[in-house]
């Protein structure tokens, strides 16, 4: 199999290259709206007062840059949670701790707060942070913890945590119930380059903290006592991914509300064209799910005219059967 | 396993039988209102003391505050409703309340269905539920008292031009009232063109960058939360002239979001917001 073995050269070259698709991409996209503005005029004499500039620097540009960010901590958390986990439908949304943001975000709506306030994104980090220490300490027992466990706890905190939500709904007065849908649904939405570079940083680091666990990461596919024979620190690698996936999710999350699908086909399609080592696949997948929801979000802003589309709803529908038809070819062609 | 589910639910029917279904012909005396619009209007017509159960979200006039509650306005609590034993039960129609009105159906609870979306559906469901609460003449009083309240409100901005409004209802992502809705007809009445009445839906979400393109000289914000989130939102768009003119104004309060009596009070706050020129 041409794609297992992984060079220093090929590592690169990948990298580099999806780093080349990434920049064209938000080069692209940052010309893609519902309404026309001229890079021209934009950057022409008299720039920064004509609605060009506004458009495309002032609330098209930090928006697309928000995109990239978002998509690649979700596919990055995405592909370590597979490997953490060893099974193929994890996904950063499963562990619970998006579902915690969610909860805390609302509560600080209904408290009052705004939602382009910063007072919600922090919110939605403290809950994400809250429930990701809630998941791990329930899901431990012996000082360790086991895959199924933590899938298991952070499944039964979705499900809390969507009834607190509808609980929330069910009381909360109309004009609350309404603003907290609209944010629950999520999107990109940002005109602050201060909270990208914010959210870049922090994103950067936990990507970071992946790779340096990638190579343990590759031995879990041996099994927890394959990896413990091999050298690896099997709960200690654990805590460190599954912290590192958290905050990544957390991040992104509390700036963008629960968009789905992300994390779980861009990996899996790198998976398909990469091969599964973690060293590859985790840069792999940043980058390629920050291309993938920069030209998701260009969709949900221009199909519908003068309407946006959720994002999740162009992740979701253009996401899920083009990886069904990438995985049927490579059904086709792997059973005899 | 099912005969006996089948009993018991007879039981249970038969347990709630004394419901007075309208029973003496006589106009229904005790009312049940599912939705914040409706009880409002109920209100107006005068029969207020008649309501003996209203929706969590109801909470105008404030004497409601005193009625049992009988579950959420999308998703009402049968037992509860049924509980308040009412012989009329007044409903706006939504997916969420759609099995609990045919519940009450079958138990023999009279309800009648209005829509609240437009200043149409306030027309009729004004005189539908007068009809039903045998006010038919205090309706029509009331439909005038609203046509004449609302030709008032426009007389006042008759001579000034139309200004280009966007009605925002919420901030993250950015929705905003679209043509067909109430808001859009009260906007227009209040002196305003909405700059989004043609983005194909009745709540579009729409980017940023929409709002700069259409350059609308007036943004009321009518979304929840506090003024200086608004101000976050807009303040980069530096080109729209609302923007540039001090004119992006937080509307407060439910009446916006009510095809009840109270439209003609969402009509006079958008001209203090859009025409603020035209006094009052």
């Amino acid at each position: 199999m041409r794609a297992s073995y992984l060079t220093r050269r090929r590592l690169l070259a990948t990298v580099v290259a999806l780093l080349a698709a990434l920049l064209v991409s938000i080069a692209a996209t940052s010309l893609v709206g519902p309404v026309h503005a001229s890079l021209r005029r934009a950057l022409g004499p008299g720039g920064p007062s004509t609605p060009d500039y506004v458009i495309i620097v002032r609330t098209r540009l930090p928006r697309v840059l928000l995109g990239a960010v978002v998509g690649g901590s979700l596919s990055a958390a995405g592909a370590a949670l597979q490997a953490l986990l060893q099974n193929p439908l994890a996904e950063p949304h499963l562990l619970g701790v998006s579902s915690g943001a969610a909860v805390a975000g609302m509560v600080a709506l209904i408290a009052g707060a705004d939602p382009v306030s910063p007072l919600v994104p922090a919110a939605a980090f403290a809950g994400a942070l809250g429930t990701m220490a809630l998941v791990y300490l329930a899901a431990r027992a012996h000082g360790r913890t086991t895959p199924h466990a933590i899938l298991l706890v952070g499944v039964v905190c979705n499900a809390i945590a969507a009834a607190a939500i509808m609980l929330v709904n069910a009381i909360a007065s109309y004009a609350q119930a309404r603003g907290v849908l609209f944010w629950i649904m999520g999107a990109l939405s940002t005109q602050s380059y201060a909270l990208v570079a914010l959210v870049a940083v922090y994103a950067l680091a936990g990507l970071g903290w992946l790779v340096a666990h990638a190579q343990s990461l590759n031995l879990f596919a041996a099994g927890d006592e394959g990896a413990q024979q091999l050298g690896v620190d099997v709960e200690g690698a654990r805590r460190s991914v599954f912290v590192a996936a958290s905050l990544l999710v957390a991040a992104a999350v509390s700036v963008s509300g629960m968009i789905g699908f992300v994390g779980l086909i861009v990996p899996h399609l790198l998976r398909l064209v990469l091969g599964p080592d973690q060293r590859l696949l985790l840069p792999a997948s940043f980058l390629g799910g920050a291309v993938f929801l920069v030209w998701a979000d260009a969709a949900a802003r221009t199909a519908l005219g003068p309407a946006e589309l959720p994002v999740g709803v162009v992740t979701a529908l253009v996401g899920g059967p083009f990886f069904v038809f990438l995985l049927r070819r490579r059904l086709a062609r792997t059973l005899p | 396993m099912r005969a006996a589910c089948a009993t018991l639910l007879v039981l249970a029917t038969v347990g709630c039988a004394p419901v007075p279904s309208g029973a003496g012909g006589g106009p229904p005396a005790r009312v049940v209102s599912l939705a914040p619009s409706l009880t409002e209007i109920v209100w107006a017509l005068g029969a207020g003391e008649r309501l003996v159960g209203v929706c969590a979200q109801c909470d105008y006039p404030p004497a409601v505050a005193a009625l049992p509650r009988v579950g959420g306005y999308l998703a009402p609590s049968v037992e509860a409703v049924i509980g308040v034993r009412p012989d009329l039960v007044v409903v706006v129609p939504s997916p969420g309340n759609r099995e609990a009105v045919r519940a009450l159906e079958r138990v023999g609870v009279r309800v009648l269905v209005v829509h609240d979306r437009t200043l149409d559906d306030l027309r009729a469901s004004v005189r539908a539920l007068a009809g039903a609460l045998g006010l038919t003449a205090a309706g029509e009083r009331l439909v005038a008292d609203v046509d004449h309240g609302l030709a008032a409100v426009h007389a006042r901005v008759a001579g000034l031009p139309a200004r280009r409004v966007l009605l925002v209802v919420g901030h993250s992502p950015l929705v905003v009232a679209g043509a067909g809705t109430l808001q859009d007809e009260l906007l227009t009445i209040a002196g305003g063109t909405n700059v989004a009445a043609d983005a194909g839906q009745a709540w579009p979400q729409v980017a940023p960058e929409l709002v700069v393109a259409r350059a609308p000289e007036v943004i009321v914000d009518a979304a929840m939360g506090t003024e200086a989130g608004g101000h976050d939102l807009f303040a980069g768009l530096t080109t729209v002239p609302a923007v540039r003119d001090g004119r992006v104004v937080a509307l407060r309060g439910d009446a916006l979001f009510r095809a009840g009596p109270r439209v003609v009070e969402a009509a006079e706050a958008l001209v203090r917001a859009i025409h603020p020129e035209a006094g009052g």
